[in-house]
Formats: C-alpha cells, structure tokens, sequence
C-alpha cells in the first residue's frame, strides 16, 4: 500500500461532501435556532400526530417483516433440501423484485387491489387491501422475502446432518426436534435477513406513499410532506434527526448479525439438495413445492403483468392508444418535459451513477478486505453509514446544504446522480464484497513476487476475478437510480425529470393508463437489467 | 544465486512475536524451517520475500540490505502452500505472467515457458486451467511460475502438505533435483521432520518465535542442543542426571559422558544408542511394542521413563521370556548434556 493511500481520497472526500455534510446541516437544523436548542424535537415528539406515525412507522416495518419470514422460510427449505425441476428458473423469478422498481411495483398493486382491480374483481369482493397497511406489508414482503429465502436457505444447507441424526437418536423429532435443533442454527441467517428487511420497510418511501393513502404515512412520508407541502424545514429535520438515530440503532444490531451470519456461513459442511424427478412431485412434499412456486410465481409476475395489461388496453379494447400518447406529446404539462427527455434523464443518471457508485465501492471494498492500518474499525463503520440513510433524509439535507455558495448545486443534474449514488452504494458495495472476500489474498502477493507491481497485480488478477461481483454491483446501481423517486422529487428541476417521477406525475393526475405505458418502458428496462445479473449473477445467489 | 541474511529481526503481530537474531542461507543452499504451527515459519518467509516488513532488523540478499525493496524487485519465486495460481488464467498464462512483467518478447516467453514445463514434466497441459489439474499438477505449475523468472532466490512453503504420502516423496525428490540442477538459493518451510531430513542442506528449527538451532540433519538428529530440537525431532530420550567428573549419576548408578560440565543437567540419546548388554545401568522393563523386524522397549531407571529400540535379532534373550529388568549402556559418543 505504500504511496496508493491516495486512492482513499476520493471516497473520503465524496462521502464527507455529499454524505456526512448533509447530515451535519440536518442535525444543525432540527437542533439549532441561534444556538443549540429541543424545541423542535420535543415539538415532533409531543404531538400525538407524529407520535402515531413514528410508532405506525415501527408497527409496519415489524409487520412487514413478519409476513416476509412466513412467505421466505418455506421458500428457505425447499431451496436447502431439495432439487427440482425448475428450480433455476424459480431462482430466476425471486431475483426479479431486486430489479423492479418500486413505484411501478405500487402501480401494480394499485391494479390488483384496487375497486376495479384485477384481483378484487376476480374473488368478487374488496378486501379493502389498497391505502391501508395490508397493501404496504404486501408490498413490503415483494421486495424482502427473497433475501431471506437466500440467506436463509444457505445456512439451511450448512447445518450438519450430524446433529439432526444425533438430536433423533435421543429421541427428538418432529417439531421438538427442528426447534432445540435447526432452528438455532438457522438463528444467523434468520435474524440478519430480517434486520435488513426491517431496516428496508422502516426506511422505505414509494410503497406508503402510494398505497398508505392519507391515513397510513410513514416517518420518511411525514419528513417528505413536512417539507414539500409544509415548507417546515425545522419539523421535517427533527423528524429525519429521530429517524437517523433509530436506522443508525438498527443497523448497528444489523451489522452484528452480519458478523454471526458470515460465521455461520464459513461452515464447510454442504449438503447437497435431495433430487426430486418428476414423479416425486407429485407426492404430498411435491405437492406442497409446486403450491409454494405457484404462489411466489403469481405473487411476483401478478403485479408486472396487471402493469402490462393495463397499458394495452384504452376504453375497453386493446390498443397502443397509452404509448401513442405518453410520446406524442413533444411537451407534457403533468410533468413539465417529454416523455423522450424523461427516459434520457433516467438512462443519463443511471449510467453516471454506476461509474461513480462502483468507483467508490470498488475503492472502499478493496480498502476494507486488503488493508489494516490503524483506524481501520472507524473507517468501517464510517462507509456503512450511508445504508443507514434515507432517500428522503438525504434529500432534505442536500437541501439544507447545497442551496448557498460555496456549494450551490441545488437544481443541478449532478446533485441528483450524487444522490443516486450515496443511495445505491452501500448495495454495489455488498456485492464487490462478497466476491473481493473470495479471492485470496496470496493471488495478489504471488502477481507481486513475479514482478507485478500493485496495481498491476490489481489489474491483471484481481479486477479479473471480482470482475462478476462488480458487473453485478454496477447493475443494482442502475437499477436502484432508475427506481429512485424520494431524492429525485426533492432535488429535480423540469427539465430533469425522469420516468419515475413522469410516473408519480401521472399517478397524482389518476392517469393510469399513462402511468402504465410509462411503467411498462420502466419495466423493460428493468428486465435488460434483470437478464444481466441473472446471467452473471450467481454472486447475489 | 543469492546469498540471505536475517539480522536481529523483531516482527511484531498482535501477541505474536517473531524474533530471528542471525539466520544465514549461503549461496546455492538448500535450507528447511522447520516448527510447529504458528510458530512463525510462513511469516519468516513472507518476510524475506517482503510481504512483511520486519518491525526492527535486516533483510540482507548479498550484503545488501533489501527492508525497503519491494517484492516485486527482488527476484523470488515463491510456491504458496495453497498454489495460489491465478484461476482465470490458463497454465501457460500462469506461467508466463512473471515474463510478462518482466518484458520479455513473444518468441522469448513461448521458449522460456517451454523450458519450465518440460523441467517441472507437464509439457502439452498449456490450455489447461488449473481447476482442470490434479494437486500435483497444480504444484508443479507453481514451481514452474516460481521458477521461470529464474529467481535468485526460491521460496516454498509446504508445497507439498496438500498432497497425499506418496506422491509427497515423489515430488520432494524432484524439487531437490531441480535445486540441485539450478544451483539456486532455496528456502523451504515444513513441518513434517522426515521431509526436512531427506531433502535439506541444512535444518533450522523452529520453536515459538524463535530459531532454536540451525545445522545439517543428522548434527540436529545426534547433537540436538536444546531439549526442544531434540523432541521435535523422531524419538528422544533426556534423564535427569547429576554430572561429576564426566560421570552422569542417576541414583547410584553413572553413565560416561563427555562434558565439562559439573553438577545439575539433562542429557539426551535416541533409542537406538540404547544397547543391552550384560554389564551396565539396570532397568525395569515396563512394556515393549514390537515393529517390523525391531523391538521398542519401555524402560523405567530409577523412577524416570525411557525408551530403547532395537533390532529383534539383537536381543540376548527371547522375547517371550522377558526378564523384568534388563541391563543398559550408552556410548558416551551417543549422549549429548543439553544446555
Ligand atoms: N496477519 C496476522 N495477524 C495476526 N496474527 C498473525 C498474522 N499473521 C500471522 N499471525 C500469527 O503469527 C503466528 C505465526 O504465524 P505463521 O503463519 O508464520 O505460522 P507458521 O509457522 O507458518 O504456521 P503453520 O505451520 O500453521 O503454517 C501465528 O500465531 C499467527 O496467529
Ligand atoms: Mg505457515
């Protein structure tokens, strides 16, 4: 490392400009007024209505995680214990909701539930599922509960048969034997996957915005109208301070539970999955599989498809009516821009945010897995932190500090892109981990002692070998910029729309069929995005 | 060919402390480091290859003191326990990385990586990837890439540990022979004792941190110096004794040794410098355990446990009839007084 400290530079600066200064002028506005003052937290605090919506807040982020462990450990099994026909392209449908943005998921859901939705029409009564919290847990559980069929199932495939042998011989079975015996060794997996569920739905912005309606806000809703309606920067600061300090709680017991799961996971005992042919699924276990895929199957497809449905029909018929529409127009007043400017927007910060985005993880994953100096722990925790923050919170503390000199760049397109990348770093981040861990180290110091010099020896084995990982990372940027609404909202001018917030637009206006049209180019996107990394992409998995 | 010096080397990781006064590999030599796990042979050698940089003393390569050279300067080759060879890239790339680095020309490199491949016996395996190899394959691919880029200086660190017991012997033979045929300066780490005494110049033994003696097999194996080299390596004897004028006393009874040294000491034999004979120290038989063509007997002298070995054809007596105490005697050439 002699010399190549200067590599750190750039992370550092970029965090400390656009992450760490926001969240300073956060903090000095909801606690300063001519000095250091509470009365604005104590006002947040005091009020019965936004002491609902941080308690509402916690309720559905537990809720949300409940229902995502009851729709992922089924799906955990069947994934450890058993090889199936069709089990990879099962795999292939659980790593849709990675790419799939959330708003046009919301749409979906608008679609399905709603007084004239598909599914509400289809069992003939409303289940009042839509602008409630029914809608926000499904949601939720769409987005999460294919993290913990994954990390659930890795474990799950770990735990020494050994053990269960030994636990029936003294005479343990059935349940008594999966709960003083497996389950404990699931633990890891278990609750690290449910933190980071917890985490996603307690930061987690489009889903209540769309479907809680009025009634059902969230703290990141609440920060976002305190701001945007009510033009109270003080209450909306107080609000993101409260949030701040329990995402950053949460995530400390996250990081710690990713520690046990990563010990977890080292067990070299691996199982290989029990082949079912086709004529054992149609046993009772069978059975039960195929019910489970059936379910996952339409759980995920059923919102994309009612997306697509919808777009292609206009007054009753099939038509490209919607399409014709959302880009004929050379200028829509809903949104202020053309729907051509707004896909151009969306693909301009999507690709600026991959190359900043990997930049930074890629500097900051090989930093943390290769080098030990002193510090090194707060480091650590210090390139963390962005996981911890939200949309909203850092769009109202780019706010807060890029509106003056010397840092004026509120209204610009870069500001948005930085957004972007703050946002979706931490996930490029997990996935240039997970591979650069792989590769030994000696690799590197062989190149060395044939004569490679250090970023020689980086380029020619490393880059190489983590080259997956860091496809994969760039892609989930990508994907994360495109879906992005909350930060973008806050920092856009006109001319920078995107399709995300052309979609929120038409949403605001009732205009489904535009917001279908526009949905489904989203969703095309997305799937490019999904093809991708499910091509390269056995590192997520 | 290179000749390495380690000078007072402190090395210093976490409760881990390495500390090497004066380590000598002379020119064209081949010497082992031998120790138990964790006592610090792998960080010896990372250290001269400069991975580590020493907290306090010198890395010297011909008189010249290296600390501040980076690895990639100083002319190693290096076999890692593990290979370490490069997953993505065939073998011949494997090979020819250290060439490319180094600027060689096309033709140049196509005939130098010949070279090595015929040397290490794997000519024609080019397009292979090393997952497509066995782990002697595996092994011998890496002692190609460590010596294609004819390093004055060969480092290797339990090549052989992940292989199984004979195609160990093979390829340690084969590694000799080409050190032999190279004549270069060659570092090698072990912890298997037999290894190191069928392939080494010369032997330093390690012990926790430190070097505890450096010289040829069989002066370590006859002439230990501390008690430690002497259990580290095959079967030992040590008795507690009390030395008076040459005469080493158990008890009542003596054994000649040839020392000056008087009072409280602990010599050392191995069980085969035990012989039986009619005259000499009684010993209480306590069991015996019979091997291919030879005999281990347990003995007990006044209380402190030894061991003898002999051929069966040796005994003065059968083995059926046993007596319970027999007579020993140990040639004063045989016994080393330990510091
Ligand atoms: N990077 C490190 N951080 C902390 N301790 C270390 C580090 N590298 C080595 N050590 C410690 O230094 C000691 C010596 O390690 P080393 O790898 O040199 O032993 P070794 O003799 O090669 O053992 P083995 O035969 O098991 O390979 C060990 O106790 C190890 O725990
Ligand atoms: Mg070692």
């Amino acid at each position: 490392m002699r010399g190549a400290k200067i590599i750190l530079i750039f992370p550092l600066i970029f965090l400390t400009l656009f992450f760490y200064l926001p969240l300073v002028s956060i903090i000095h506005e909801g606690l300063w007024d001519n000095g250091f003052t509470l009365k604005y937290l104590i006002e947040v605090l005091s009020s019965s209505y936004h002491r609902g919506i941080i308690l509402f807040t916690i309720k559905q982020a537990l809720g949300s995680t409940l229902l995502t462990l009851i729709l992922g450990l089924p799906g955990a099994y069947i994934f450890a214990k058993y090889e199936f026909p069709g089990k990879r392209f099962l795999k292939a449908i659980l790593t849709v909701p990675f790419v799939m943005p959330s708003i046009m998921v919301a749409l979906g859901f608008i679609l399905l539930f709603g007084k004239q939705g598909f599914f509400t029409q289809l069992i003939g009564r409303d289940l009042e599922i839509l602008y409630n919290w029914k809608a926000i847990l499904l949601a939720h559980a769409f987005y999460n509960f294919p993290v913990v069929v994954r990390m659930v199932s890795s474990l799950w495939q770990r735990v020494n048969p050994h053990y269960e042998e030994m636990a029936m011989s003294l005479g343990a079975r059935g349940f008594t034997l999966f709960r003083k015996v497996t389950l404990p060794m699931l633990m890891p997996g278990i609750f690290a996957s449910s933190m980071l569920t917890f985490i996603f739905c307690f930061l987690s912005f489009s889903i209540p915005l769309i479907l809680g309606g009025y009634k059902y806000a969230t703290i990141e809703v609440d920060i976002f109208t305190s701001i945007m309606t009510l033009l109270n920067f003080k209450v909306g600061s107080a609000l993101a301070i409260i949030q701040i300090t329990l995402s950053f709680i949460f995530m400390y017991f996250y990081i710690k539970s990713l520690d046990l799961y990563a010990k977890a996971e080292e067990q070299r005992i691996f199982r290989t999955p029990k082949k079912l042919d086709f004529k054992e699924l149609l046993s009772l276990r069978g059975l039960l599989i195929i019910f489970y895929s059936l379910i996952v199957f339409i759980f995920i497809i059923s919102p994309l498809l009612a997306v697509l449905y919808d777009s292609l029909i206009y007054q009753g018929t099939f038509s490209l009516e919607w399409y014709r529409r959302v880009f004929s127009k050379r200028y829509n007043p809903i949104f202020g821009a053309s729907t051509m400017i707004a896909i151009r927007n969306s693909l301009l910060f999507g690709f600026t945010t991959i190359i900043l985005s990997t930049l930074l993880a890629l500097i900051v994953a090989y930093v943390l897995h290769r080098w030990q100096f002193k510090g090194k722990n707060i480091f650590d925790t210090l390139v963390m932190l962005p996981l911890g923050s939200s949309a909203i919170t850092l769009g109202l503390g780019y706010i807060r500090t890029f509106h003056k000199p010397p840092l004026e760049l509120l209204g610009t397109w870069y500001l948005i892109v930085f957004a972007h990348t703050i946002i979706a770093y931490p996930f490029v981040l997990r996935a240039i981990s997970a591979v650069l861990k792989k590769i030994r180290p000696n690799l590197k110091e062989a190149a060395l002692s044939l004569g490679a010099k250090e970023w020689k020896a980086f380029l020619r084995v490393e880059l190489p070998l983590a080259l997956g990982g860091i496809i994969v990372g760039a892609i989930f940027a990508f994907a994360m910029s495109i879906a992005e609404l909350g930060a973008t909202y806050m920092l856009y001018q006109p001319e920078y729309t995107t399709i995300t917030i052309a979609i929120y637009r038409f949403l605001g206006a009732r205009q489904w069929g535009s917001a279908s049209a526009l949905s489904v180019i989203l969703m095309v996107i997305s799937a490019i995005s999904f093809i991708i990394i499910e091509r390269i992409g056995e590192e997520i998995w | 060919m290179v000749k390495v010096e380690l000078r007072n080397i402190l090395w210093i990781q976490g409760d881990f402390k390495l500390e090497i006064n004066r380590l000598e590999v002379k020119e064209g030599e081949f010497l082992t480091l031998l120790g138990p796990s964790g006592c610090g042979k792998t960080s010896t050698l990372r250290i001269i290859a400069g991975f580590e940089k020493p907290d306090k003393g010198e890395v010297i390569f011909n008189d010249k003191v290296v600390n501040e050279i980076p690895p990639y300067e100083r002319n190693v080759g290096i076999v890692f326990q593990d290979y370490a060879l490069f997953p993505h890239m065939t073998v011949f790339k494997n090979i020819s990385f250290g060439l490319e680095m180094r600027g060689f020309s096309k033709e140049e490199i196509k005939r130098k990586v010949k070279w090595a491949l015929e040397l290490v016996g794997l000519s024609g395996f080019e397009n292979r990837y090393p997952e497509q190899l066995s782990g002697g394959q595996q092994q011998r691919v890496a002692l190609a890439r460590a010596l294609v880029i004819e390093p004055e200086l060969l480092l290797l660190d339990e090549p052989l540990s992940n292989l199984d017991a004979k195609i160990r012997e093979r390829l340690r033979g084969e590694i000799k022979r080409i050190q032999r045929e190279l004549k270069i300066t060659t570092i090698y780490v072990t912890h298997d004792q037999e290894e190191a005494m069928a392939i080494s110049d010369r032997i330093a033994v390690m012990s926790i941190g430190r070097i505890e003696q450096v010289g040829e097999p069989l002066e370590l194996y006859y002439k230990p110096k501390t008690e430690f080299v002497a259990k580290f390596l095959g079967l030992s004897n040590i008795l507690e004794v009390e030395i008076k004028g040459k005469k080493a006393f158990v008890d009542d009874y003596f054994l000649k040794v040839e020392t000056t040294r008087e009072g409280k000491a602990k010599i050392f034999f191995r069980p085969e410098s035990v012989l039986i004979s009619k005259e000499g120290i009684p010993a209480k038989v306590i069991g015996y355990e019979l091997l291919p063509g030879r005999i281990r007997l347990k003995l007990e002298i006044s209380g402190q446990e030894i061991i003898a070995e002999r051929f069966l054809n040796e005994l003065p007596f059968e083995v059926h009839a046993m007596p319970d105490v027999i007579k020993i005697e140990i040639l004063p050439k045989d016994i080393t007084v330990l510091k």
